[in-house]
């Protein structure tokens, strides 16, 4: 004993440094896994006592992986199309821009500055003021009136997504701007100049210099997004709460409309546990990744 | 004639890229403002179409906001559980990023990926079994509770952003603090956290804002006793439909402090956002 532990007691002080966190973190998420994987094996109505609880083995998976009416597949499909193309928008604008303050332009600080600003708001506020900027008489109609004469109806099923989807392109592409500008601004100029002594053109050297010195970056902030795409919940259940019909129902979203909406809080624990293992896999992924892009970093 | 030319040659793109830089500023910047100027539109102004922007300011929506909704209340609530689950973060992120930062130890990567992995978890999906512990645990709708929650998502996230901050101090420091005498831990108190203090306040306000900006787990783990600002939001959708005017008065209000603290460490947003990947 005395042995064990003057050969490891070096590891005493990391150790016990960590355990306040460990024993906080760690075990309230095990703790609330550990129910949340219970409550998906069970038949369990919401609001109903625990005791009423039925056995119901792995059927709320069988049901949403199998059964005809399950609402997972078009979920997923909302989700995915959500996640690619609000990330792909906010990126294509966000580099454009970056590009763009990183040239000669006047007042970049003040800029920055501001580009805060819809990051920071809150999201449920957020989704509030943008559900009346999108009503029949709000401000996007006027905006689409004064260019066309024609009026959209972003609560109908067909618009509802792509509104939703807007949002989140003016609250995240800052996000883009902001870490590729910065980015921007600390490159080295040396490759720059040495490719301009060569007679490289403008395009040749966006193509050819900043692309490739960019990439890890590029690829750091993209993983990253798309993974706080994928959990986004509060904006989407303001403006719509996952509706018209199942039009804006992310994973997210719908884990709430099984669970509440439906009272079914079984089915909505088993859609969570699928949601976890789907986030933590595509972490696991950004992982490795967000390791290659920090050594070449 | 050719000096004009060349001139404009220059000027051209220069005075294009402005045009364009400002016009993308007016764009984010504006549904803020609307949201802003909204607050002290008369009711029927609020929703008139076209969209009035040049109106004589009321105070009446603020008046309502702070007398029938008491809004003091809820920023109280919201105040109490944002600062509190901060300071305790701080409290149990440091130690524990100063272990992963300066020592070698079994499972080191494994814990720093283990609280990534966490981080990464929605709340929306954890957050019925949240609900289903506090109503055993008796701490349904208390502060505590929802301050104990955020610790789920807010240690990780300081751990991840400050383990950078710590790695950027030269360990020489702390080594030559330990050769005049100071033991490990006065070395540490006495030369790094304070080199740490920029990156410390940073975090700890980006902190402060997720927690006072967090809407899910607020929404459904607090009733009446500790319901938060962001999910106030409940209170202007009545029968008679939302009643928009209060609601932007409050959002205005919500967002103000928010706002002010993000300009205050735009130095650090960036690194912030990439959770200490890019150094800003």
């Amino acid at each position: 004993m005395t042995r064990f532990w003057r050969r490891h007691r070096s590891l005493i002080v990391p150790y016990s440094l960590l355990l306040p966190a460990f024993l906080v973190v760690f075990l309230l998420a095990f703790y609330t896994c550990l129910w949340l994987v219970r409550m998906s094996l069970v038949n369990w109505s919401f609001g109903a006592a625990w005791s009423k609880a039925q056995p119901a083995g792995l059927s709320n998976y069988v049901w949403l992986l199998t059964d005809q009416a399950t609402p997972l597949w078009k979920s997923l499909q909302l989700t995915g199309f959500f996640v690619l193309g609000t990330v792909a928008a906010e990126l294509v604008l966000g580099f454009g821009l970056a590009l763009l303050l990183n040239g000669r332009v006047m007042g970049r600080s003040i800029h920055t500055a501001l580009l805060v600003i819809p990051i920071v708001v809150m999201p449920s506020m957020v989704g509030m003021i943008w559900r009346l900027y999108f009503s029949y008489d709000g401000l996007i109609n006027y905006l689409i009136e004064t260019l066309t004469h024609l009026k959209l109806n972003w609560y109908g099923a067909g618009l509802a997504l792509p509104a939703v989807m807007i949002v989140d392109v003016w609250e995240w592409t800052p996000f883009f701007i902001l870490i590729l500008l910065a980015g921007l601004q600390s490159l080295p100029h040396d490759p720059f100049e040495a490719a301009i002594v060569d007679g490289a053109n403008g395009w040749q050297l966006f193509r050819f210099v900043t692309l490739p010195l960019m990439a890890p970056l590029l690829v750091t902030a993209i993983l990253l997004r798309l993974m706080d795409s994928l959990r986004i919940f509060d904006v989407i259940f303001v403006m719509f709460g996952g509706g018209p019909g199942s039009a804006t129902t992310t994973l997210p979203v719908l884990v709430y409309r099984i669970t509440m909406v439906a009272r079914n809080v079984g089915r909505g624990s088993a859609v969570s546990v699928m949601l976890i293992i789907l986030i933590v896999s595509l972490t696991i992924l950004l992982i490795r990744l967000f390791q290659k892009a920090r050594i070449e970093v | 004639m050719a000096a004009n030319k060349f001139r404009l040659k220059r000027w051209l793109p220069m005075g294009i890229s402005n045009l364009l830089a400002s016009l993308a500023l007016i764009t984010f910047l504006f549904p803020y403002l609307f949201m802003v100027a909204s607050a002290f539109k008369e009711r029927l102004d609020v929703l008139a179409y076209p969209p009035v922007f040049f109106f004589k300011p009321t105070l009446e929506n603020f008046s309502q906001v702070f007398g029938d909704i008491n809004i003091l209340f809820y920023m109280k609530n919201s105040t109490i559980v944002a600062t509190f689950s901060t300071l305790l973060t701080m409290v149990i992120a440091v130690p524990a990023t100063y272990a992963l930062a300066r020592y070698r130890f079994p499972f080191k990567e494994s814990i720093a990926y283990g609280f990534l992995l966490l981080q990464m978890v929605p709340g929306i999906s954890i957050v019925f079994a949240l609900f289903h512990i506090a109503r055993m645990v008796n701490l349904y709708d208390t502060y505590l509770f929802l301050i104990l929650v955020y610790l789920l998502w807010n240690v990780p996230y300081a751990v991840w952003m400050l383990r950078g901050f710590v790695e950027s101090i030269p360990v020489d420091l702390e080594e030559a603090a330990m050769v005049d005498g100071a033991s490990r831990f006065g070395a540490f108190f006495r030369v790094t956290l304070p080199l740490m203090a920029g990156g410390l306040s940073a975090s700890a306000i980006l902190i402060f804002i997720g927690a006072w900006n967090e809407f899910a787990l607020a929404f459904f783990l607090t009733s009446t006793g500790a319901r938060t600002m962001p999910t106030t939001i409940a209170f202007f959708m009545t029968h008679a439909g939302i009643k928009w005017g209060p609601m932007f008065a409050t959002a205005t209000i919500g967002t103000l402090p928010v706002v002010i603290f993000a300009l205050l460490v735009r130095k650090y947003f960036v690194s912030a956002l990439t959770l200490g990947a890019v150094k800003g």
